[in-house]
């Protein structure tokens, strides 16, 4: 019997994932073999065109793999239909997108509220979930603003409040601070280090090496393999010494971080 | 679910609210072929029923029997030709037909309808299309007519008495209280004895208007004939309503003697003698109905181009959707409902219409577009029928997007 420490939450077995057929096959991710344990923060990191997202994108049931095996919480998630993956991502997965991906059309609360639709909630016990959920926020003030309505930080804090509306275990985000300046970057990784705290599961793919020192595990992918894996030991006071040196607008951060890794 | 279903609707409400005009003009088609349906079906109602109603009122016991055999409609000249008889042939049904059916003993009454043609004349008033009938005195409990002034035809006065409809009386002479006064049928001296009520039902089994009619005996009507009786129609009214059928058994058997053994007549009981009785009337309403069809069709068309269209103008919000947990059923769910949501409601707007339509259309008609729950639930369910058909694909389409892909979009 394992004990929940050892228990991965997301475990896989030589993962592949390929584009294109014949001549131009392009394998994106080559037989990844990777464990994440229940209320890791990760990083994912590395060039253009890896396979971060391809990565994230399956982890997250949009995209099925090639080959190799996906267990999420010990259960295969090679069988499951169509309709039941889509009930996985919307009870245990929530997304966090570099564009943010708000529906234009809906006003901020009723973006919160849209997970809420498919869980077969009623409207009102939504609207409430989802105006609580901005207050954590911050954004009550906003709720019946229009996405265009507001700035970028507050944009992608909707949208972390969207995909924490349905309490899910795991949260993938995909370069969430990819179009923001570095101080609501920061914001929002304070934010996605808080839910860290809580007890939730995150995956982060990003490109910007500031953002790795909220992660307690980075990991480096090259041609569509992990290149390093390395636990840093987080320790918040570092970090809130980080976040103080990012505020004021540095940009000398990789070399710490490099450091940093190289102390693996 | 139920939850999930008022959430499309609202959602459907909001993106099609903000596409006013185009979900109007989409909806349009369907409003015009569903009022088109609903004048048809509220008229042909109406009209059935202005008939039936009369049946009814005779509690049921009555039958009709005219000439020429059931045809069956095999053709559109079939279709083409008025029904209870071909105008140009002489008439199968004789006086000694109307004899035995009166001395049947389960037949209480039986009253012979002869047309006679030509104008009706007074001092210095001429009816050109006023029906001239020829019948017994048993017309009035047969059919139920009923007198204002006057008495009806009976056997004991002179020959050469009429009984007018009210309308024919203020046309002749001006006023409805003619009796006594005079009037030429063909040329023949006839004196008003009686005058009838003034009915509303102009469309009716007798196939005359009872307002502009007049009415003579049989003998006078056959002596305008060499002396014989044109029966064009036999009205019988059997003892017991519930014996009705065994009675049309029995003058069927009785007549076909008569004929030598031909069955060159008609005998039609309850709703059936409430049915249109010109065929042409029905084929009106076929290529109402298929102008109709042919119009839902086309609105059809346009909900899915436009759904076509909304599905491509949303393919990133249907990723966002996936991404947050829609399955393929929801997102099928969610543009059906928004494609049904369009034809509804244009379905419902076009009932209205063709209501308010025919009932504008009831005024210029002897008869009032009928108010049964089959219309609504026809022309609406029929609304619902084209939203499906031309809404499904476009909501499969939205649903087989690749999430990945669809949340690539304009990036």
């Amino acid at each position: 019997m394992k004990d929940a420490d050892t228990h991965p939450v997301i475990s896989l077995r030589g993962l592949t994932k390929r584009y294109g057929i014949g001549d131009a096959e392009h394998t994106v991710l080559d037989s990844i073999d990777l464990d994440i344990q229940k209320g890791e923060f990760i990083a994912i990191m590395g060039p253009s065109g890896c396979g971060k997202t391809s990565l994230l994108n399956i982890l997250g049931l949009l995209d099925s793999s090639d080959e190799g095996e996906y267990m999420l919480d010990d259960k295969s998630v090679a069988r499951v239909s169509s309709a039941k993956r889509a009930e996985i991502r919307s009870r245990r997965i929530g997304f966090v997108f570099q564009s943010f991906n708000l529906v234009p059309r809906l006003n901020v609360i009723e973006n919160v509220a849209l997970p809420l639709a498919y869980t077969g909630t009623s409207q009102l016990k939504s609207m409430k979930k989802a105006s609580a959920m901005l207050k954590n926020f911050h954004l009550n003030e906003r709720e019946y603003y229009m996405p265009w309505q507001l700035s970028g930080g507050q944009t992608q804090r909707v949208a972390i409040a969207r995909a924490l509306v349905n309490d899910p275990s795991i949260i993938l985000a995909d370069e969430p601070t990819g179009n923001l300046d570095s101080k609501s970057s920061h914001v929002i990784l304070e934010e996605l280090s808080d839910i860290h705290k809580r007890g939730n599961t995150i995956i982060m793919v990003t490109h910007n090496p500031d953002m790795t020192t909220y992660a307690d595990r980075v990991i480096t992918m090259l041609d569509g393999r992990i290149d390093t894996d390395t636990k840093t030991a987080v320790v918040s006071n570092s970090r809130s010494a980080v976040h103080k040196k990012v505020g004021l607008g540095s940009r000398t951060k990789p070399t710490s971080k490099r450091q940093k890794k190289g102390k693996k | 679910m139920r939850l999930l279903l008022l959430n499309h609707i609202s959602v459907a409400r909001e993106s099609l609210r903000r596409n006013r005009l185009r979900t109007t003009l989409t909806t349009l088609g369907i409003t015009l072929g569903v009022a088109c349906m609903t004048i048809i079906l509220a008229m042909s109602f109406g009209a059935v029923k202005l008939v039936s109603d009369q049946v009814d009122s005779l509690n049921g016991n009555i039958a009709v029997i005219r000439p020429g055999a059931e045809r069956q409609i095999r053709d559109l000249r079939d279709a083409l030709v008025p029904m209870g008889g071909d105008s140009f042939a002489v008439s199968s049904l004789t006086e000694k037909d109307y004899k035995t059916v009166a001395e049947l003993d389960s037949v209480a009454e039986a009253a012979p309808l002869m047309s006679v043609d030509g104008s009706v004349r007074s001092a210095d008033e001429t009816a050109l299309d006023a029906p001239i009938v020829a019948t017994t005195p048993e017309l009035e409990t047969v059919s139920d007519i009923k007198v204002q002034d006057g008495q009806f035809i009976d056997d004991i006065t002179n020959q050469n008495t009429a009984v007018i409809g009210q309308q024919l009386s203020v046309d002749l002479f001006g006023t409805n209280q003619s009796i006594g006064k005079t009037l030429q049928v063909r040329g023949q001296q006839f004196t008003v004895i009686g005058i009838l009520k003034s009915v509303n039902d102009s469309t009716n089994y007798n196939n005359f208007n009872l307002n502009d009619a007049v009415i003579i005996s049989l003998d006078s009507g056959k002596s305008f004939n060499q002396g014989i009786a044109q029966i064009r129609q036999i009205n019988v009214r059997a003892h017991d309503p519930a014996q009705l059928s065994q009675t049309t058994k029995q003058i069927r058997e009785q007549i076909v003697i008569n004929h030598n053994g031909e069955s060159d007549f008609t005998i039609l009981t309850g709703e059936n003698i409430a049915k249109p009785t010109s065929l042409l009337f029905n084929f009106v309403g076929v290529v109402a109905l298929v102008i109709s069809v042919i119009s839902l069709i086309i609105g059809g068309i346009g909900i899915m181009n436009i759904m076509l269209a909304n599905v491509a103008e949303r393919t990133r919000e249907i990723g966002i959707r996936k991404a947050v947990g829609a399955s393929n059923y929801h997102i099928t769910a969610q543009f059906l409902i928004e494609a049904l949501v369009m034809s509804v409601s244009g379905g419902i707007i076009g009932f209205l219409l063709g209501y308010a339509v025919a009932l504008v259309l009831g005024t210029f008609l002897p008869f009032s577009p009928g108010f049964s729950w089959i219309v609504p639930t026809v022309s609406i369910g029929t609304s619902l029928v084209v939203g499906v058909i031309f809404g499904i694909y476009p909501a499969i389409r939205a649903a087989r997007k690749n999430p990945i892909e669809a949340l690539r979009q304009y990036h």
